[in-house]
């Protein structure tokens, strides 16, 4: 199903903020191709997963490594096949869609605005790609934030509760253009609490408890 | 090569995102604008009836309180806007190093800070009746360096403390000391060139700006990549 090549491995990876163990000792391997969900309780540590994986955060302990590279060895360069949404909006205010997404095109080398034209289509942000960020919805400015995610084609598509707070049109959007990236060399990470959605993209769950993976099932 | 490029454009790219989303706010501006120019009113006010050009130290002294107290007002929203409203995590999936985030900042703060100057300075030579002859470039020249100086500080100091409770008040303090090494010397050379001096005569003063560059640079590089980090 997999082309076997590992896109994330996770090493004895440990987290701790001062007395709170938010990870501990985890260990395990994706496939490049895979899309993958983790779930558990509040607290049960698959935000500072995902943050780590992202090199947002550094380890405690253990190792990361990104499609065989040490994640925090290179992690400038690591990032550009990294795309993440976290449940915070990346998107500034005053600025246009449009504005917002020139901005990370230009940092991430995307030198054609019709490189991610197809996206905004695809996600029906057309209509609000010259408004300022402040005047849109939640659930535009979720799609306008997994557009700036996806900017620059990433690898490894990193999700932290995107179906938090959106209308059931939304998610079925989301879940679509998901769907869509399957088999064209995309791996995705999703945490959510939102099982129903995730079962749509995803083909395996794991899942967390405080702090450590205590189940694998496929869907 | 390749990295030197990567990095100016990463900060030229963040400061260019700053100055437009500024210029979109402009409430901003505008207050640190109708501060400055109302303290020079004030000051105007309350030394009327002789000319604060005769004593330099006292014109020196008016522009650089009000210049420091701009750049806490411009500073406090530095890093901490970013953290508050959840976009450092942005920068964060940036492909640079921690550095070029922060020095996009500075180069943000120097510019914003400049063009205050270049509002205040006009408006102190006719309030103050400042004579400067043909000494204006080089007040301007120092200060650009006090500006910078004054950014560098500011811009780091605002990283430090994003994540701390009473931010706005810790910045507050913590600017202070750390901007000596740009106030005393920005304060010495106004004053001197203020006075008649020209920028031969404050080639230390700006030797003392330079240095503090320099040592500043050294203490970010070796530890901003910490800051930036929850």
């Amino acid at each position: 199903m997999y082309n076997n090549a590992i896109a994330v491995e996770i090493i004895e990876v440990s987290k701790r903020y001062g007395y709170l163990q938010a990870l501990k000792s985890v260990s395990l391997e994706i496939e490049e191709g895979e899309f993958l969900a983790f779930s558990g309780h509040n607290g049960a540590g698959k935000t500072t997963l995902l943050k780590i994986i992202a090199t947002h955060i550094s380890p405690s302990s253990g190792t990361v490594k990104i499609f065989g590279d040490d994640a925090f060895k290179n992690s400038a360069e690591i990032r550009r096949r990294i795309g993440l949404v976290t449940h915070e909006s990346f998107l500034y205010d005053e600025l246009s869609v449009k504005e917002n997404l020139l901005f990370y095109a230009k940092l991430f080398s995307v030198k054609e605005e019709e490189d991610f034209l197809d996206t905004i289509e695809f996600l029906g942000l057309k209509r609000w790609y010259n408004v300022p960020v402040k005047q849109l919805s939640h659930g535009l400015r979720k799609r306008a934030d997994i557009v700036r995610a996806l900017i620059h084609n990433p690898d490894l598509i990193l999700l932290d509760e995107p179906f938090a707070g959106l209308d059931t049109n939304t998610c079925d959007i989301l879940v679509n253009y998901f769907k869509s990236r399957k088999g064209k060399g995309k791996t995705l990470l999703i945490s959510s609490h939102s099982l129903e959605w995730s079962k749509k993209i995803c083909d395996k769950r794991i899942s967390l408890d405080k702090g450590k993976i205590v189940g694998e099932i496929s869907f | 090569m390749k990295n030197i490029w990567d990095f100016q454009r990463a900060a030229l790219g963040i400061a260019e995102k700053d100055l437009r989303a500024e210029l979109r706010r402009s409430y901003e501006v505008l207050s640190i604008l109708t501060f400055s120019v109302g303290s020079i009113l004030i000051c105007s006010f309350a030394w009327s009836g002789g000319s604060v050009g005769s004593k330099p130290e006292v014109a020196s002294a008016a522009l650089w309180i009000i210049l420091f107290f701009a750049s806490i007002l411009a500073f406090t929203t530095s890093f901490t806007r970013e953290a508050d409203r959840g976009t450092l995590g942005g920068l964060k999936t940036l492909p640079c190093s921690p550095l070029a985030i922060l020095y996009g900042k500075i180069i943000y703060g120097t510019a914003l800070l400049f063009f205050v100057e270049c509002v205040l300075i006009p408006f102190s030579i006719i309030f103050l009746n400042l004579e400067l002859s043909g000494r204006f470039p080089a007040l301007l020249l120092v200060c650009f360096l006090g500006a910078m100086g004054l950014s560098f500080a500011g811009s780091f100091v605002s990283g430090l403390v994003m994540f701390s409770e009473g931010k706005t008040l810790l910045l507050s303090f913590l600017l202070i000391p750390v901007c000596m090494p740009v106030l005393i010397p920005s304060v010495v050379a106004t004053e001197e060139i203020i006075g008649g001096s020209g920028i031969t005569e404050v080639v230390p003063e700006l030797r003392l700006l330079i240095s503090f560059l320099l040592l500043i640079t050294a203490v970010m590089i070796l530890t901003f990549e910490f800051v930036l980090e929850e």
